[in-house]
């Protein structure tokens, strides 16, 4: 599958987590969210690991597909373990070369933090890849629908997530088109040394934001003539329902918690 | 204006109907101006002219997707105001010419949902319609699919279902064949030629002779008003008006002037397989 089409998209299996209400799925990424950030230790994050394989194995999805949604962090991850391994100066000092040594903290700390992003990202797609973005964003609306009260909109914060996320995919491939059709003038980005990339990225931006905000007003024409109006009632096909499946869901995320915290 | 095609017939029972409208951003220099036609119910009517001569903001005023300067417009019946806005919307679907822009949601299940939440109908009615109008564009094993992963035809079946299966009486194709390859564009014609036996009224804006000559009668626009309403053969049949409107006529029509040019004498034909059955007698005389 092209790893465009990865973001936001769901992968259908049928598995019980698939089955689960939006707004479960939501509140154990939140709470698997504030687990990442309590896990300190080794078993901790040797905990996390089972349990997290386990989830992630258990909605039948392959593995590579939830490895392949942290790939484009990678040079970000080695970036922080780096920082860390050079600026942690705690615990003994395992090797020493010339005046750097590496110590046993810095290693410990960038390890930490390059697992917890890895968890984090592998995770948290599971929320995308079992729930379409119409539940999601039907669940999201509903666990924001006390702050209506405060004056949010969670209706139109869900519609513009939505068709942020459906919209991504095209314009990235519309930057390809421009950006080979520059490159087939001579203009080739990739040849081209920093300073000139600069300067060929404002050429590139130009036309990928007109076309962005041509694609914007035919979608709006799109959805008038589909009988869209802004704050205007709505019924909706999918019901969001929460069943014991979804209280034991979050539970499972508690006992996790709880469990990670004593360790 | 060159003849009006069947006008009293169409006011009978016209389901569109303008009167004077005229629409532009500069009052001296109107894009459109004095357009009045009207429309009889199961009609298919295409759109025809040059490119910037106005068609695709004629069809934008139906709806009121775009506000017209002047005259009057009825649709159905309704006077086209700020109140009926919404019961005339939907009534007119709409399939735009880019696939890719008119694909709101992000599965094909929750694109042909988009129309139908927003009418308010109950779980039953849509599952019903979601089900109806996907077997009936062959779409029912994309449900779950992505735009991206959807060929252009399919794109285009895509919006036609979310389309169709709001239930709209009219509906308008702007340009919808002209980002398709040869195959999707004879599938489009083919839902066309179905629709049309459904009774729909139907507006296309096109530049393909074959989808002309489909249709019951053409509407030609240049400089900003309606130069010419007449039937598709009439059309084709004028070198002047398809000149005008960058147009050329079929294939078989242009096989069959230039067999008359050499001297072999041939109708206008209805189509290839007719033109293969007026030349088949020359092959057997040699």
């Amino acid at each position: 599958m092209n790893e465009r089409l990865l973001l936001g998209r769901s992968i259908e299996t049928g598995s019980w987590v698939h089955k689960l209400d939006a707004r479960s799925k939501i509140t154990g990424m939140l709470l698997y969210l504030a687990i990442i950030l309590i896990s300190h230790s080794w078993a901790a994050m040797g905990l996390l690991a089972v349990f997290s394989v386990t989830v992630m194995l258990s909605t039948r999805i392959p593995l590579k597909y939830f490895i392949k949604s942290a790939k484009p962090l990678r040079f970000l991850m080695l970036f922080i373990f780096i920082v860390q391994i050079l600026s942690v100066k705690e615990g003994e000092a395992w090797l020493t070369f010339g005046s750097f040594s590496l110590y046993e903290g810095g290693l410990r700390l960038g390890a930490f933090s390059v697992i917890r992003m890895l968890f984090l990202v592998t995770f948290t797609s599971l929320l995308t890849f079992t729930t379409t973005p119409g539940k999601l964003n039907q669940g999201l609306e509903g666990m924001l629908s006390p702050f209506k009260r405060l004056g949010l909109k969670p209706d139109r914060l869900t519609m513009m997530i939505g068709l942020a996320l459906r919209f991504i995919p095209t314009i990235l491939d519309e930057s390809q088109i421009i950006l080979k059709a520059q490159a087939s003038r001579g203009a080739d980005l990739k040849e081209l040394p920093l300073k000139e990339k600069g300067r060929m990225l404002v050429s590139l931006l130009v036309p990928v934001i007109t076309s962005a905000f041509r694609r914007a007003q035919d979608l709006v024409y799109s959805m008038e003539a589909r009988g869209f109006r802004m704050d205007a009632p709505r019924t909706r096909y999918h019901r969001l329902r929460w069943g014991t499946a979804d209280t034991l869901f979050v539970i499972m995320f508690i006992i996790m918690g709880v469990a990670v915290a004593v360790l | 204006m060159k003849e009006l095609y069947n006008t009293n017939e169409a006011a009978d029972e016209a389901v569109i109907s303008l009167e004077g409208v005229a629409f532009g951003y500069d009052p001296e220099h109107p894009i459109l101006h004095d357009i009045t036609l009207s429309v009889a119910r199961g009609q298919w009517v295409s759109i025809v002219g040059p490119n910037g001569c106005g068609k695709s903001t004629l069809v934008k005023l139906l709806n009121a997707l775009l506000p017209k300067s002047a005259g009057e417009i009825i649709i159905s019946g309704q006077r086209l105001e700020e109140d009926t806005i919404g019961s005339i919307r939907e009534g007119i679907g709409m399939v735009f010419q880019n696939p890719d822009n008119q694909f709101i949601g992000a599965t094909v299940e929750e694109d042909i949902l988009f129309g139908l939440e927003g009418q308010c109908l109950t779980y039953e009615e849509m599952d019903v319609r979601l089900k109806q109008y996907t077997e009936k564009l062959g779409i029912s094993g994309l449900l779950s699919k992505h735009p991206g992963e959807l060929s252009g035809g399919q794109k285009q079946r895509v919006a036609i279902a979310s389309i169709l299966a709001m239930k709209p009486g009219i509906v308008i194709f702007d340009e919808a064949s002209s980002m398709l390859d040869e195959g999707s564009r004879n599938e489009l014609l083919h839902i066309l030629q179905g629709l049309r036996n459904e009774g729909y009224t139907i507006l296309m804006i096109t530049h393909d002779a074959d989808e002309i000559l489909a249709s019951d009668r053409v509407l030609v626009l240049h400089g900003g008003s309606v130069a010419a309403d007449l039937k598709p053969e009439e059309l084709f049949l004028d070198q002047e008006l398809l000149a005008k409107c960058h147009l050329r006529e079929p294939y078989p029509w242009q096989l069959a002037r230039e067999l008359r040019r050499l001297g072999i004498e041939t109708d206008v034909p209805a189509s290839e397989k007719e033109l293969i059955e007026t030349l088949w007698p020359y092959n057997y005389s040699k």
